[in-house]
């Protein structure tokens, strides 16, 4: 479990990034089309979050914020 | 004369500079209306309203509005309606249960292009929990937009104020998060992101209406008072073809109640024409039983802790679902959700909803626009 946690740390303290491939900004067109991203459908992201909240014991692993309610 | 165009000259470095970090926020606008639906009686109705006002290149202020329409709240939680709760005398199926939850977001967003800073405050007010809570996150673009990191922290002040008359033992419930993150662009075609969350949880952890229920004696749900999880996430998509990308997220989850979980989560979408996308998503879930959750019928009335939450027992899910979006002319969009989503069997959910899983659909539908 701590190895899996140290690996985003890991990641924040080595730059690890200028080892990788840079994409340039003319190379994005494809990164910026809706089916490229991590939520493609923000309100769906949003309300299965809460859902998952709600009928599950688990929690985040995701960088958006949830507000607490009594479902819980 | 020289002097006068070395002047002009760095005014317009500084014009430059400015133009140059100038970022994209739009005043933007959304209308939506959510649904969720189970078989344990529990039905949600979720209009939602957001609007985002640019105050200059960099500063915009949001106001995020959900109201939840609840036919089966907290109260009950959706149990059997033939099961009738021994301890407080009622029914899950009275109309006094219903509820209304009103869920306000206001928020701050401060964007030059590499940083971008998010700060705000959360409301929540039902008939018998207040929620509040403060965020704030920061993300840093790196290497020309090509890794961006982020830190998160958010905290709740939580309380309980239970419909009818019980003292409980503390009404309070104090969460707080801390989320890194890392996304990184890989390829043009390929990025993924890592994210580590540290989760504490204090108060009253449990529900105010859950009870155990045996021959000889009834006894609320107690849980510990206090809760830390560690969750980390690893999640990619890639372009598969012009038309074609997959996206692939793993989570796993380990608290010190003892519960850990694995999450699969795949989602395939496909461009049927240059506005409209769908696709497929199938998510997997499963996790392990509290330390302190004892099978249906077991607990001794001298036990320390109750729980008869199904939430606190292992089980599996599965959910499927399809995506829509559909890009309007000029800056709308429209897009739209519907998922269905099943547990396991479980012996708890059989008990307190008298059925043998959860089964659940739930929608989105939100049309969005600059003004």
């Amino acid at each position: 479990m701590y190895k899996l946690i140290l690996i985003p740390i890991l990641f924040f303290l080595t730059a690890c990034s200028d080892r990788l491939v840079r994409v340039m900004p003319y190379e994005k067109e494809y990164l910026a089309q809706d089916k490229m991203k991590l939520s493609p459908v923000d309100a769906r992201a949003e309300q299965e979050g809460h859902i998952f909240l709600i009928r599950e014991a688990s929690a985040g692993g995701e960088s958006a914020f949830q507000g607490g309610c009594g479902c819980r | 004369m020289q002097i006068k165009n070395l002047f002009m000259f760095f005014v317009s470095l500084v014009l430059l500079e400015l133009t140059s970090i100038a970022s994209d926020v739009k005043d933007t606008m959304s209308f939506g209306a959510d649904t969720y639906s189970d078989n344990a009686n529990v039905q949600v109705y979720s209009p939602t309203f957001s609007i985002f006002k640019k105050l200059s290149n960099q500063w915009m202020v949001g106001l995020k509005m959900r109201i939840d329409a609840i036919t089966a709240a907290s109260i009950s939680n959706g149990s059997n309606g033939n099961h009738v709760d021994a301890v407080t005398g009622a029914s899950s199926n009275s109309k006094l249960f219903d509820d209304t939850r009103y869920a306000p977001t206001l928020l701050a967003t401060y964007d030059d292009g590499d940083n971008l800073l998010s700060f705000g405050a959360y409301y929540s007010k039902e008939v018998d929990y207040d929620g509040k809570s403060l965020f704030v996150n920061y993300v840093r673009q790196l290497n020309e937009q090509n890794t961006a990191l982020g830190i998160g922290v958010s905290q709740s002040f939580d309380k309980w104020s239970p419909i009818f008359k019980r003292n409980l033992p503390r009404d309070n419930r104090n969460e707080g998060k801390i989320d890194l993150s890392i996304n990184q662009l890989i390829s043009p075609i390929l990025s993924v992101q890592a994210v580590y969350s540290h989760m504490t949880s204090q108060g009253f952890l449990s529900s105010p209406y859950h009870f155990v229920l045996q021959d000889k004696f009834a006894k609320f749900e107690n849980y510990p008072d206090t809760r830390t999880g560690d969750a980390v996430a690893l999640k990619g998509v890639s372009l598969l073809s012009t038309r074609n990308s997959i996206n692939l997220s793993y989570r796993y989850y380990k608290d010190d109640w003892g519960i850990s979980s694995h999450t699969i989560n795949g989602e395939i979408l496909h461009d049927v024409s240059r506005n409209f996308t769908t696709g497929l998503r199938l998510r997997y879930y499963t996790q392990t039983k509290a330390d302190f959750v004892k099978q249906v019928g077991a607990y001794a009335v001298t036990d320390k802790y109750f729980a008869v939450d199904y939430r606190t027992s292992a089980f599996d899910s599965y959910t499927i679902g399809i995506p829509f979006i559909y890009n309007m002319r000029g800056s709308s969009k429209l897009t739209a959700s519907v998922d269905y989503y099943q547990t396991s069997n479980n012996a708890h959910i059989k008990d307190w909803y008298g059925v043998s899983s959860i089964q659940a659909v739930f929608t989105t539908l939100t049309y969005s626009f600059d003004y």
